[in-house]
């Protein structure tokens, strides 16, 4: 068991874990954060992805010990003080229905607007490739991101 | 999902240190950066090993370095880095395609060039790109680095040619010594990820020069040395065309599994071998080309 | 038409701002602290087999591993229409997957260290993998004591077989019938099975406190058939079992009935002051839960001169697997139906349920309608074309109106099912011409038609319960799901509507059935009627308390006091203006201080008493098995690269009659989500067996499930409205029935492109190009 420190959702924090713990795992359990999910265990379905140094990972494939020193962010670290014009247009288009994949999604498109403000649509799709949605269909995911992408913000 | 089987976690500052503890554990151990293979070996209970290497702080292998003559790819470079940059984008558009085609962006964004060397699977998306450029991979152990030519690294299914104390340092990309046009193209399910059932490499010059590889289709990624004989020097007539896919049906050797059957792989493999050679072609002439697009099913 | 406030508009979700901000608490979700065990299953590596002995004993000893369980520990018999399953096998194993002990550990990883130590020894029986050889007369019996099963009165298993129950319909004269067809045409199809992937698997958390009382955490569509089940299984009384569903990732008709909720319910009746948790993984969740039901379909049609189908012959054999509890349903469902959206006076349908050794079959969105449909919508096309008549025009002229009598004889009931074909057709442009300009690419347009009725026993009721806070915000109380399709925010449009109290200020939260009142199942599409009319209900109660109350203490006449702005106001007095918030917990005040009225609350509960099913075993006439039918229509244009198969779905235009769209937007992603999984189903989900009955494909890796960059080019949801007489506001239910038609869709649109008839699901790539180059040789 070791006793490592990192920060999540922009507060410090530290947490004892042995090298064979999930981070995906250790994240729910142990750290309290509950939107991250599990829906594969092998890194197909995009639901436990989270952000780690502000970029895309599959947290169920990343032992918990390897993100000592960095930082993760997941959606409670988005929704804090208000929801992001992103999670705002989800609610107005629509773009969820059971809502399990829903922060997976979140976190994917939140990264590619920080980088692409202005996707096209091909790119909007290249960057969820990788969530799995098995309830919208998708197509009102990608309307809330062409709104969110076309006005700029 | 928890993982039943305990191990020791190391997380060694430099090289040196990551090549002692390979060297004081060797079949025993196994290195991880991505991770994107070994947890889910783990997990799935198909290696233990007693001590798992972490090499992501190690300096010497976060950077592509542009050389003389080639680039150099260290082993912590991931997908995300080689389809973000420029030189890949411009210097080795066929790997910029292959790096595109694995898995999804969550995935590339922790999954290394060489990882998935050394993962040796049969559908290895990045070797064809390797091979149709003579790529070289650097592998280091205590005693020293030696290159391993591309198409010496690959034994068999999950074989490489890494002695057990060993970690793959760097792959080596020499520059084209001229104009040339190339593309990947893969074959899957449908339009989302997938292992491919066939994938397909190709080089061209304007002096009729050929360079085809292929993965999926054998035991091992290889170049298909028959085809490119065949085809060097000429111009691709739909006769021409038509024999090197003769000559294809006996250097590939696919098997039917549940992703896709001998049959049409072969059938499949026969259309990318034409749409590819003219696809290559058109990058030749700076024709804009959409390889992921080619084999239709996608807008 | 009536203008309302809340009905017919897209309302924001209810339940958006808790699954848009992390919010939402899903089964794994919830913590139980330190009294939480974890358990790990043992399963059945055989498909077939007599148990020789299990040992445990390694197991025990693993450090951490607190109990472990077998079936002789509970050797109890559960089902919903009928008791053929068990908690864990007992002498035998039926299928490859099947739970045959449970680990339960401190910590997860002990468990599954144990679950690894644990050792059984089979004795293999022959195995049967195929409905068709399952109805030999020499296979091996699954059930050889069928006929002693329990099961609800409309079942007809045929003991010393392995047909579990076989539904006949037969109506008219079918010599007759077929003497008179200018055409039969006659075909077999097959379809094989499908996994629901639900992005959530399986998960449900079983705790026995120590006054004996069990409650269930279950990810599920069905708490208070699962409390049933339990309270029934394990010997309880129903107040004693309580079942509390928390939100649920996706259920698809999965999550439906009882699965794997019964084994930590069960366990935790032996740990007493635990709580125990079992989780499927995704593997787990491929291989042991319910799958939708394999197919083999021989279908014969009779069509006259006139155009008419005058004879239909439909039987059916349904791969239903190794217990049939739910499955059984499936086939009667289909059994009473598979006559399709048409009117057809001579009419044989046979619907077999033949056990196998392959998984439980259960209920997956369309019950067994999208297996009928594409063989069915196959054959009308063929059928169309063969007589030369264009393939819309031939369902135009056979599709079946309101008061025409379906295959068991009753009235069909009033729906836009013309109007369905005739705005697809147009929104498609059926009858233009479809080329691609390029050489390597084949265009083919492809029409169908779907009904389907929601799949229920005739007492499926709804009830609500619905109270005011002291701020005239209002808590209804309901037992139905939202399992994504947002149903919290119907019920609360509907309370809205009466009540004049927006839905934002109306709270629905998944049901405990401690507080809250009984409702069936969330299944079957029906819970927008049937629990809609329960909310209707119970907010008319809340109104007419109100006005009573206002009447007594005022005394203005009922029928001048309405409800508008979250206030009583009268027209005999503009100036009258009540808020609710003042008197719906407090009462109102009057002239001497005393206080008149206090909290309003209001029930309402709605069951179809018209619903019976004592058909005719012989042949299902009379009875009124299912309430009603809706219907729709839909087409789509599809590209097909000729030398690859590969297929790509330009433009897809599909039609549902809701009766009235409560929420346009929720009827809208019920399409673009349904016709995406339906399409799905035909081109590249595909379960693969091998041949000692194990699963090959138990992940995403090899079972591929629809991504961002497999949608259609173009989708256009039409919205037709034809009110359902007794349904609220004229809704009735769509979530399932906008798959229906996409497998048929495709077999359609491919016969179009190239002229070749597939007849097998799943329609890939593959099989396509395959066909292509086999028809080239030819």
């Amino acid at each position: 068991m070791k006793e490592i420190s990192l920060i999540l959702n922009h507060e410090p924090r530290t947490v004892m874990v042995a090298p064979n713990e999930i981070l995906l795992d250790v994240l729910r359990e142990k750290l309290g954060v509950k939107s991250p999910k599990c829906g594969c265990e092998r890194g197909d379905c995009g639901a436990c992805t989270v952000l780690l140094d502000g970029t895309c990972v599959r947290s169920c494939l990343v032992l918990a010990i390897e993100v000592e020193g960095h930082e993760i962010t997941t959606v409670e670290g988005i929704s804090q003080d208000k929801l992001s014009t992103l999670q705002e247009a989800f609610i107005e288009f629509n773009s969820f229905q059971c809502g399990y994949c829903a922060p997976g999604i979140i976190l994917a498109v939140t990264e590619l607007l920080e980088k692409h403000p202005h996707p096209s649509l091909e790119e909007i799709k290249e960057s969820i490739a990788g969530n799995l949605c098995r309830c919208t269909g998708y197509t009102p995911i990608f309307d809330a991101i062409m709104a969110v992408s076309k006005e700029g913000k | 999902m928890a993982m039943a089987h305990e191990f020791r976690y190391e997380r060694p500052g430099t090289l040196k240190e990551a090549l002692q503890l390979l060297g004081e554990h060797r079949e025993k151990c196994r290195i991880l950066a991505g991770g994107t293979d070994l947890i889910v070996n783990m997990k799935e209970g198909m290696v233990a090993p007693e001590l798992v290497i972490d090499i992501k702080d190690i300096p010497d292998l976060k950077e592509i370095s542009i050389h003389e003559h080639e680039i150099v790819i260290g082993a912590g470079i991931t997908f995300a880095d080689l389809i973000a940059s420029d030189v890949i984008i411009n210097g080795f558009p066929i790997l910029h395609d292959a790096a595109k085609t694995v898995a999804s962006t969550g995935v590339r964004s922790r999954a290394t060039l060489a990882g998935n060397l050394a993962s040796a699977v049969p559908s290895l998306d990045s070797a064809p790109a390797l091979l149709v450029h003579d790529a070289c991979v650097e592998a280091a152990s205590l005693q020293g680095t030696r290159m391993i030519p591309i198409q010496e690294f690959f034994l068999g299914p999950r074989k490489t040619a890494l002695l057990p104390d060993e970690i793959i340092l760097s792959i080596h990309l020499p520059f084209p010594d001229k104009k040339q046009g190339e593309v990947y193209l893969k074959l899957g399910r449908y339009g989302g990820e997938d292992l491919a059932q066939a994938g397909w490499g190709f080089v061209v010059d304007a002096d009729r020069n050929y360079k085809i590889a292929h993965c999926a289709l054998a035991a091992t990624p290889k170049r298909a040395l028959k085809i490119e004989q065949f085809l060097c020097g000429k111009e691709l007539t739909p006769q021409v065309i038509s024999q090197a896919k003769e000559i294809m049906r006996e250097e590939i050797a696919p098997i039917t599994d549940i992703r896709a059957s001998k049959e049409y792989r072969l059938h499949v493999s026969g259309v990318m071998l034409e749409r590819g050679l003219k696809a290559a072609f058109d990058r030749l002439q700076n024709r804009e080309v959409h390889p992921q697009k080619l084999l239709g099913g996608i807008a | 038409m009536k203008e309302y406030k809340f009905i017919g508009k897209s309302v924001t979700r209810i339940d958006a701002l808790e699954k848009i901000s992390g919010a939402a608490i899903y089964g794994d979700d919830i913590d139980f602290g330190a009294s939480l065990l974890y358990a790990e299953l043992v399963s059945s590596t055989q498909a077939h087999a007599i148990i020789k002995s299990i040992d445990t004993s390694a197991a025990e000893k693993v450090p951490g591993v607190y109990k472990v369980f077998t079936g002789k520990d509970f050797p109890y018999k559960f089902g919903l229409y009928m008791k053929d399953r068990y908690v864990f096998a007992q002498d035998k194993v039926r299928f490859v997957g099947e739970q045959i002990a449970a680990v339960v550990g401190r910590t997860p990883q002990a468990a599954k260290q144990g679950a690894a130590l644990v050792i059984v020894e089979y004795e293999p029986l022959p195995a049967v993998l195929d409905q068709m050889e399952a109805l030999r007369d020499d296979a091996t019996l699954l059930h050889p004591e069928l006929g002693d099963y329990p099961h609800v009165p409309w079942f007809f298993p045929k003991a010393g077989t392995n047909i579990a129950h076989w539904r006949k319909t037969r109506k008219g004269d079918l010599e007759a019938g077929f003497a008179q067809a200018e055409l039969i045409l006659e075909d077999t199809y097959t379809v094989p099975r499908y996994a629901h992937c639900a992005i959530e698997t399986h998960v449900a958390i079983g705790k026995l406190d120590y006054s004996g009382r069990l409650t269930v955490w279950s990810s599920s569509q069905s708490p208070h058939t699962q409390r049933h089940l339990f309270a029934e299984a394990l010997g309880k009384s129903h107040k004693d079992v309580r079942v509390i569903a928390p939100h649920v990732g996706g259920g698809f008709g999965g999550k439906a009935g009882v699965t794997m909720e019964i084994i930590p319910a069960a366990l935790a009746t032996k740990l007493k002051g635990y709580a125990v948790k079992l989780r499927y993984s995704r593997e787990q969740e491929f291989i042991n839960t319910y799958q939708r039901l394999g197919v083999v379909a021989k279908i014969k049609m009779g069509i006259n001169k006139d155009g008419r189908i005058c004879a239909l012959d439909h039987k059916i054999y349904w791969d239903a697997g190794a217990y049939v509890e739910y499955g059984a349903n499936v086939v009667n469902a289909v059994g009473l139906s598979a006559i399709g959206p048409y009117k057809i006076d001579n009419v044989s349908i046979d619907s077999v349920c033949v056990y196998t050794n392959l998984p439980p079959g259960g209920a997956y969105r369309g019950f067994g309608y999208s297996e009928m449909l594409f063989g069915l919508e196959s054959h009308i096309t063929r059928a169309a074309h063969q007589l030369g008549i264009d393939e819309v025009e031939f369902r135009r002229l056979n599709a079946i109106k309101a008061g025409d009598l379906t295959a068991y004889g009753a009235k069909m009931n009033p729906n836009g099912l013309h109007e369905s074909i005739d705005k697809v057709a147009k929104a498609i442009n059926w009858g233009s011409k479809l080329e691609s300009s390029d050489p390597h690419k084949a265009l083919g347009r492809g029409f169908a038609i779907f009904w389907k009725a929601p799949a229920m026993p005739p007492n499926a009721s709804s009830s609500a319960f619905l109270k005011f806070n002291e701020d005239a915000s209002i808590n209804l109380i309901i037992s139905g799901m939202d399992i994504g399709q947002g149903y919290q925010t119907v019920m609360a449009q509907i309370a809205a509507e009466i009540l004049s109290v927006p839905p934002s200020k109306i709270r629905v939260e998944t049901p405990d059935t401690d507080r809250n009142p009984y409702e069936w199942q969330t299944v079957a599409s029906h819970i927008t009627w049937s629990s809609g009319n329960a909310v209707k209900k119970a907010a008319l109660d809340a109104r007419d308390q109100i006005l009573q109350l206002i009447h007594r203490v005022y005394h203005y006449p009922i029928d001048s006091l309405y409800l508008e702005d979250e206030a009583v106001k009268c027209e005999n007095d503009p100036k009258f203006f009540l808020p609710l918030k003042s008197f719906v917990v407090d009462g109102i005040m009057t002239k001497d201080g005393t206080f008149k009225g206090g909290p309003i609350n209001a029930r309402g509960m709605f069951m179809p008493e018209f619903s019976s099913t004592n058909g005719n075993p012989e042949t299902s006439q009379g009875g009124h098995p299912n309430v009603h039918y809706t219907v729709g229509a839909a087409s789509l244009d599809l590209e097909i690269d000729r030398d690859t198969g590969k297929m790509r779905v330009l433009k897809v235009a599909l039609a549902i009659d809701a009766g009235k769209a409560l929420n346009p937007e929720l009827v809208r992603g019920q399409i673009t989500g349904g016709l995406l999984q339906g399409l799905a189903t035909v081109l590249y989900e595909d379960m693969r067996y091998d041949a000692n009955g194990k699963l090959l494909n138990p992940n995403f890796t090899d079972y591929k499930i629809p991504t961002a960059m497999d949608v259609p080019d173009e989708i256009i949801p039409i919205i037709v409205e034809v009110p359902q007489p007794d349904g609220p506001y004229g809704a009735r239910g769509i979530g399932e029935h906008t798959m229906l038609a996409a497998a048929p869709l495709i077999a359609n649109a491919v016969e179009n492109a190239l002229g070749i008839r597939i007849k097998s699901m799943p329609i890939t790539a593959e099989k396509v190009a395959m066909a292509i180059l086999a028809k080239d040789k030819a």
